[in-house]
């Protein structure tokens, strides 16, 4: 086990380590090097920008306010015109100022933050019940409960797709803009409980059984139980099937792209990010800043995870 | 303190029967033990009792009370498991106080009950540990601690000891004597591990498969075993039994006739003979050359040493009669080498007499 490994095996396996490295993380490298860029340096391979290029990041976050048109010397002299009303005075002035390049980052984030961390929390609550009934209970068809909620995950979300759209335009959901955030919302409820499920279930098995049944000798009832000890005992895995749940709901593009077309205030990053690329004049140091912008909630719930997975809570409680 | 009666008590998990027709009175502050093979249902009868299985036929009474349908929570039971159980995000003061806490007792209350209990369980200098930084032996005075601050009817001890290593057993052994003294509480203790059957119980109950073999007090299933499970059970070394031939007034032995007083068996002897299983301890063997001629005693002679294992004070002595072994416990004085004979005495009305059929005691 600790032979000593010879400097050109060590060379060779530093290599391979690098090269894997280097796969999986140039794209996010380019990613980061083409949104600091300016546009003379677009074309340029180099990774290092020639000169820096913040504007991108500024102009997303809004410390930059939408750039003003400008506006022909007649009409600012309309505008002076003390007869003209504050509303008529406006609508003249939207006519100057194009919306067509704005790109309301803060919104956006806003509407995914919201949309993935509430699908998150309720897929939570939802499979911290059912993953116990799962692990602990004795009832008739567990097995093929269980089994199929592991279904759904199997069925791709291209195929569901329509069929889930239908189902919200005849139940009158699709309807409204609520209504479509409620279907999206349930879509990804669904999409992540079986996982959420699963995931738990096995984490819930690892805890002692003697240790629960400790705490109902000891007075507690089932649902005492489950919140005395079975959850302060999983938060580890609490956060990460929060953290899968979130992330993928941050991501997802299919089903949003679908409830959401039409209400563009209420777009995902992901939709938005997509209106961004397939626009006219690509602006691509703007695409790969917001894009930037897009992956850090996930590296830090990542990192989140990363910290928390390593401590074993429930050790020490009983002797294996 | 309460009184605890199995009626008719059986269990099936699924299509085997695990407990056959269980009967069982225990008084208030008795320490009952529960002893036997691993998988005889006594953990099971336990866990009834505690309200963790569900009973299928008979019923349970705590302080004449059924409790067969009544959850675990309000069944007001205290329970020591054999893997400690102790709730590993919790500190050891927080372990101990949860039931209490539960039951929504008074600051002072809950302050002074574990005043007491960590003052008794040497926990003082431990009560901001988590379970994790504890030893084997801590975390079970821990488990101790949490059962015996509760105002606990009945305590059920699951196997408590069988985790912890020799030395530390026979200390928390005391420790549960201590206990049981200072609180009277009805103790129901489950082992498979006859030395605290022996040692700790007012009463022990030898179950089998299911089935209870015997009850009484330690000192009566040791002196008076109904069967030969029993016999073997309870004792260390365990009893020897050997073929015999039983004959009016005498007992044959490997060809060595050996005088029975015929009242000794209660059933009629056939004059050709009947076989049957000869048990006697190796306690009760003397050696021949150190043994008290103020006691009738029976010798049994030539019984050849195999091996000998010294323990101290005492030794034990491998031997072989004819092609049948049987062990001696015999002191230090005793002076003899492997592959030499002994001649050994007993006092005949210590020894048992077994059916061979039925395997029970007709010295009875």
């Amino acid at each position: 086990m600790n032979r000593k490994r010879s400097l050109l095996q060590n060379i060779f396996l530093t290599l391979a380590i690098l090269t894997v490295l280097f796969f999986c993380l140039f794209p996010f490298i380019q990613i980061l090097s083409t949104s600091l860029k300016h546009q003379f340096d677009w074309g340029n391979p180099s990774l290092i920008p020639v000169k820096f290029n913040f504007n991108a990041y500024k102009e997303l976050l809004g410390f930059v306010g939408s750039t003003e048109e400008q506006i022909p010397q007649t009409i600012k002299k309309l505008l002076d015109n003390p007869l003209i009303t504050k509303e008529q005075r406006e609508k003249i002035l939207s006519k100057y100022i194009s919306t067509s390049d704005v790109f309301p980052f803060p919104r956006f984030f806003l509407n995914t933050f919201l949309l993935s961390s509430s699908a998150a929390s309720i897929s939570l609550a939802l499979a911290v019940f059912g993953a116990y009934a799962f692990s602990r209970l004795r009832f008739g068809g567990r097995t093929i409960i269980q089994r199929s909620t592991l279904f759904v995950y199997m069925v791709g979300g291209v195929m569901l797709m329509v069929p889930l759209y239908q189902m919200s335009v005849k139940v009158g959901l699709a309807k409204t803009v609520w209504g479509s955030l409620f279907s999206l919302l349930l879509i990804y409820i669904i999409q992540t409980l079986p996982v959420s499920l699963y995931m738990l279930g096995n984490y819930f098995r690892t805890i002692p059984y003697s240790i629960e049944e400790a705490a109902t000798t000891d007075g507690c009832s089932r649902i005492q139980s489950i919140f005395l000890i079975i959850i302060p005992l999983s938060v580890p895995m609490l956060v990460t099937v929060f953290v899968y749940c979130f992330i993928i709901a941050w991501n997802e593009f299919l089903f949003a792209s679908v409830f959401l077309k039409q209400y563009h205030n209420f777009h995902t990053l992901p939709l938005a990010l997509q209106s961004l690329f397939v626009s006219k004049n690509a602006i691509w140091d703007r695409i790969m800043a917001a894009s930037m912008l897009t992956l850090i909630p996930v590296v830090i719930c990542f990192l989140f995870v990363m910290r928390h997975l390593s401590g074993g809570l429930a050790e020490g409680g009983v002797k294996e | 303190m309460a009184s605890v009666i199995f009626e008719n008590v059986n269990k099936w998990f699924g299509k085997t029967k695990v407990l056959h027709n269980i009967n069982l009175e225990i008084e208030e502050s008795e320490f009952v033990v529960l002893v036997g093979p691993s998988g005889c249902g006594k953990s099971t009868t336990l866990r009834l009792l505690a309200g963790l299985e569900d009973i299928t036929e008979g019923k349970i009474y705590i302080n004449d009370k059924m409790v067969n349908f009544l959850e675990p929570q309000h069944r007001n039971i205290a329970m020591v498991f054999q893997n400690y159980a102790l709730y590993p995000h919790k500190n050891v003061q927080e372990n101990i106080i949860f039931g209490l806490k539960r039951a929504k007792a008074s600051k002072d209350l809950i302050e002074s009950r574990l005043d007491k209990a960590s003052k008794m369980l040497q926990l003082q200098d431990l009560l901001d540990r988590k379970p994790a930084q504890l030893s084997g032996g801590q975390r079970q005075r821990v488990a101790m601690g949490r059962a015996i601050v509760r105002d606990a009817d009945v305590f059920l001890y699951d196997e408590p000891l069988s985790n912890l290593d020799a030395k530390l057993r026979s200390q928390m052994r005391y420790e549960i004597r201590r206990i049981h003294r200072e609180y009277q509480t009805t103790s129901i203790y489950v082992t498979h591990d006859q030395v605290e059957a022996m040692t700790l119980g007012d009463r022990v109950v030898v179950m089998r498969d299911g089935f209870i073999e015997q009850e009484g007090s330690p000192m009566d299933l040791y002196l008076k075993p109904k069967n030969i499970f029993v016999a073997t059970f309870i004792g260390a070394p365990s009893m020897n039994i050997l073929d015999a031939i039983l004959y009016p007034g005498y007992i044959e032995l490997e060809d060595q006739k050996l005088p029975l007083d015929k009242h000794l068996v209660k059933e009629s002897i056939p004059p050709a003979g009947k076989k049957v299983k000869f048990g006697i301890r190796p306690d009760f063997f003397q050696d021949e050359q150190h043994a008290s001629g103020s006691e009738s005693l029976t010798t049994l002679k030539n019984v050849r040493i195999d091996i000998i294992e010294p323990l101290g004070y005492d030794r034990e002595l491998n031997l072989q009669l004819g092609n049948q072994n049987l062990k001696a416990r015999l002191d230090l004085r005793t002076a003899v080498k492997e592959g030499e004979t002994i001649n050994l005495c007993f006092d005949m009305n210590r020894a048992h007499i077994f059916d061979i059929e039925t395997e029970k005691n007709l010295t009875l």
